[in-house]
């Protein structure tokens, strides 16, 4: 292989690798998304580590509660049918601000609504048998009415 | 047992590679393939290093900013899962790969492409780490990953398949060499050299082997098992739905805890050599060494529990593996007392490897006293997780098997390459290590007793931890000093050493009677021994056969007890399958991390890389039922 090859076959791999990234700490968003074609999304979107942070945070604040698999079609969000729309932004705004009553824009970071809102995009993109074997361990851990103090 | 001229002519016609990259590429020399494996290893030990200083460097400081917890994390990842998986247990089978068809006196292994096809697989396993080290994509779960931290929930991404897979990999490499080894030393020993007349270093090999062969299986199942709860769904690792994470745990531990007996009892072969050339008198207790290593290879199965106390298992259970566990300390002491005995009533001369050998006893003995201490279940829950757990495990995996590694490589090193290494660098190489290992390490018994725990990228100053972490990072730095110097001395003595003749220190085993380095086929003649030392018997004239081919690859099997010639069997030749077969078990291995078809596809390349391989080279039979019929 030419040299010039082997940089394209590299670089190709590195950037392939974002999705491997891990920083931990306070990242790049403080704001909302300013459209679809944010160059942030990507960093969310297309990361192994932030989507897994958002359905942590998708129990953590109940969202689960509502948006269970095999629930009525307009609360189910594994089906890629967006009736709000599926872009990135339109999806965080559904989040955010779509449910008045929980008040989500006041109580959610906005970083942790980001990665909400990509685990909640990336959702249609995996299997029913994938999709209950990422929560299954989260459904064994203390929280909630399982939790009953430090052991 | 010199031969004629013509001889070796004929020999060297039959036994050399081809010249050139194919050679390199197709060799089933024992020789050639072990000394890649070693240098290999090497190799990694010194990367492995780096990434150990670097941690040294990160903890000398309180609130240090050199590393944030995802570097720490992955570095002592990486650190452990190199050490244990890619340099300790493969090197050990290296040694047995070069040695063991010399102190045979025979020409090659039992099974000459298996040994390539193992060195081909290890390499693709180190491959596959550190490549994706290089793509970001490092492990960064410490060098044992318990689900449910390395499940799919909570380590999304491929970090955890990496591990998993390289583990796949180091161990198909690992069950390949044992086998070979194995099968070597129970069929292919001189005639004459009974299991009673056999060396204590070929006793090691054997029983090391059998264990790897034994507990492998254990730990591929286990991570196989990981990668299909994070690939296919499966649920073996999740309470909630019916699985046990401390499955995990048992099985992993259930190879674990043998593992390290794999890469000790192989040094305790070292020592036993060293110790018998240097001490000039048969081993002390030749029956009751290996009476040890027997015991301790049986126990080694029966108490992986004790690396899991902290869990919350019942009290018997807790009690049986402290009982367990502490019975081994008695097999390992006779082992040491046999080796004062034999260094106490011999004429001890202190070259290079017999200084390793008495570092390696008093590391070694701090090492197990700690180990006493860990196995009372009561005392673990109090030091488990803490740095005490570090400095123990270093003190009896460097102290224990890599001292002694150390000393074989000097003992050994004329054999391979020819030349003598430089005494006085040796010893100040010696010096530096020791010296800096039990600086670097020792404090961290104290440090783990204050309280400090394991896999912690810092810490803040008022723990009070600072100055002995300064005094382990200071000793790390000497050690690693050392190193350097060892591998200088290595590299200069294999141009400018002093030639050293076929066998330098007056050695007892056979291997000393083939020249320096050994030709492709090893022994011009078959030997015949007479005793556990041979070449003390009357070294000049050792008794051979003949009636080896010399003009085909043939090698002479004997019976498992007794040594007694049974038939000349057929020596596979070099060939370019065992690369092209370990190529497509390769590219199976890693494309299922990323899909399950990737198991049932990549089937087709290995069979036929196979075929390839076990062609057959004679003719159809003429008889039987699987007589050609036209």
């Amino acid at each position: 292989m030419k040299p010039g090859g082997i940089l394209v076959l590299l670089a190709a791999c590195l950037a392939a690798c974002s999705n491997e990234a891990r920083t931990i700490g306070p990242a790049m968003p403080q704001t909302l998304p300013s459209g679809d074609a944010d160059p942030r999304i990507g960093a969310y979107q297309e990361n192994a580590y932030q989507v897994s942070q958002g359905r942590r945070y998708f129990a953590w604040y109940g969202c689960s509660q509502c948006h269970a698999e095999g629930g009525p079609a307009d609360r189910d969000l594994t089906d890629g049918k967006w009736r709000h729309g599926g872009g990135f932004a339109q999806v965080y705004a559904s989040v955010a601000s779509g449910h008045p009553e929980q008040d989500f824009v006041r109580r959610i970071a906005i970083e942790q609504l980001w990665q909400i809102t990509a685990y909640v995009r990336d959702l249609p993109t995996h299997t029913a048998e994938k999709r209950y074997r990422l929560l299954v361990d989260q459904k064994g851990e203390a929280q909630g009415s399982s939790w009953n103090g430090p052991q | 047992m010199t031969p004629d001229p013509a001889r070796m002519d004929a020999l060297d016609a039959t036994w050399k590679d081809k010249p050139g990259l194919w050679g390199f590429l197709t060799t089933v020399d024992h020789k050639r393939i072990a000394a890649r494996y070693i240098v290999t290893a090497l190799l990694l030990m010194f990367l492995a290093g780096v990434l150990a200083l670097d941690m040294r460097w990160q903890l000398s400081v309180a609130e240090n900013t050199r590393m944030g917890p995802q570097l720490y994390n992955e570095s002592f990842s990486l650190h452990g899962s190199t050490m244990l998986f890619l340099v300790s247990v493969p090197v050990m089978e290296a040694m047995a790969l070069w040695l063991v068809p010399l102190m045979l006196g025979t020409r090659n292994m039992a099974f000459p492409r298996l040994s390539a096809f193992s060195y081909w697989l290890y390499l693709g396993g180190v491959l596959t780490l550190w490549i994706a080290h290089a793509l970001d994509i490092t492990p960064d779960l410490g060098w044992f990953e318990y689900p449910p931290l390395s499940g799919p929930s909570y380590s999304p991404g491929h970090r955890a398949d990496i591990w998993a897979q390289m583990i796949t990999f180091t161990e198909v490499a690992a069950l390949a060499a044992s086998v070979n080894v194995a099968a070597t030393i129970l069929k292919m020993r001189p005639p004459g050299m009974t299991l009673a007349r056999m060396p204590v270093f070929l006793w090691a090999m054997l029983i090391a082997s059998l264990m790897t062969i034994l507990s492998m299986p254990a730990i591929m199942l286990v991570t196989s098992m990981l990668i299909s709860d994070r690939l296919v769904s499966t649920h073996f690792f999740a309470p909630a739905a019916g699985g046990d994470v401390l499955l995990f745990q048992h099985l992993f531990w259930f190879f674990g805890h043998p593992e390290v007996y794999i890469i000790f009892i192989p040094a305790t072969g070292f020592v036993s050599s060293i110790v018998e050339t240097f001490s000039r008198r048969p081993l002390f207790g030749h029956n009751v060494l290996v009476l040890a290593i027997l015991a301790i290879a049986a126990l080694a199965f029966g108490l992986w529990v004790h690396h899991m106390f902290a869990v919350g298992l019942p009290r018997l259970g807790n009690d049986f593996y402290t009982g367990a566990s502490m019975a081994i300390a008695l097999p390992a002491g006779l082992q040491i007392f046999c080796w004062i005995a034999s260094i106490w009533s011999g004429r001890v001369v202190l070259h290079t490897p017999m200084l390793w050998i008495i570092g390696f006893l008093a590391t070694f003995v701090i090492g197990g006293l700690s180990g006493v201490m860990t196995a009372s279940a009561s005392l673990d829950l109090q030091l488990t997780d803490t740095y005490f757990v570090v400095a123990h495990f270093h003190y009896v995996l460097v102290g224990g098997a890599m001292f002694p590694l150390f000393g074989a490589f000097c003992y050994w090193y004329p054999k391979a390459t020819g030349r003598l290494m430089s005494e006085r660098w040796g010893r100040v190489a010696f010096a530096l290590i020791v010296g800096g290992f039990n600086l670097g390490f020792f404090p961290m018994h104290v440090l783990g007793l204050m309280g400090m725990p394991r896999r912690v990228y810092t810490y803040p100053a008022e723990m009070g931890w600072e100055w002995l972490n300064q005094v382990a990072t200071a000793g790390s730095v000497i050690a690693v000093l050392g190193g350097l110097v060892f591998v200088g001395n290595a590299l200069a003595s294999y141009w400018r050493g002093a030639p050293s003749g076929p066998d330098p220190w007056g050695g007892s085993t056979l291997e000393w009677a083939c020249p320096s380095p050994p030709p492709a086929w090893n022994f011009a003649y078959t030997p015949r021994v007479s005793s556990l030392t041979p070449m003390w018997e009357d070294a000049s004239r050792i008794a051979v056969f003949d009636g080896i081919a010399v003009d085909r690859r043939e090698v002479l099997v004997t019976s498992v007890t007794d040594a007694v010639p049974v038939y000349r069997q057929k020596s596979a030749s070099p060939s370019i399958w065992p690369l092209v077969a370990a190529a497509a078990v390769s590219a199976m291995f890693i494309a299922s991390i990323f899909t399950p078809w990737a198991i049932a596809a990549g089937l087709l390349p290995i069979g036929a890389a196979l075929t390839g391989w076990f062609w057959p080279t004679r003719a159809r039979a003429t008889s039987g039922p699987l007589r050609a019929r036209s």
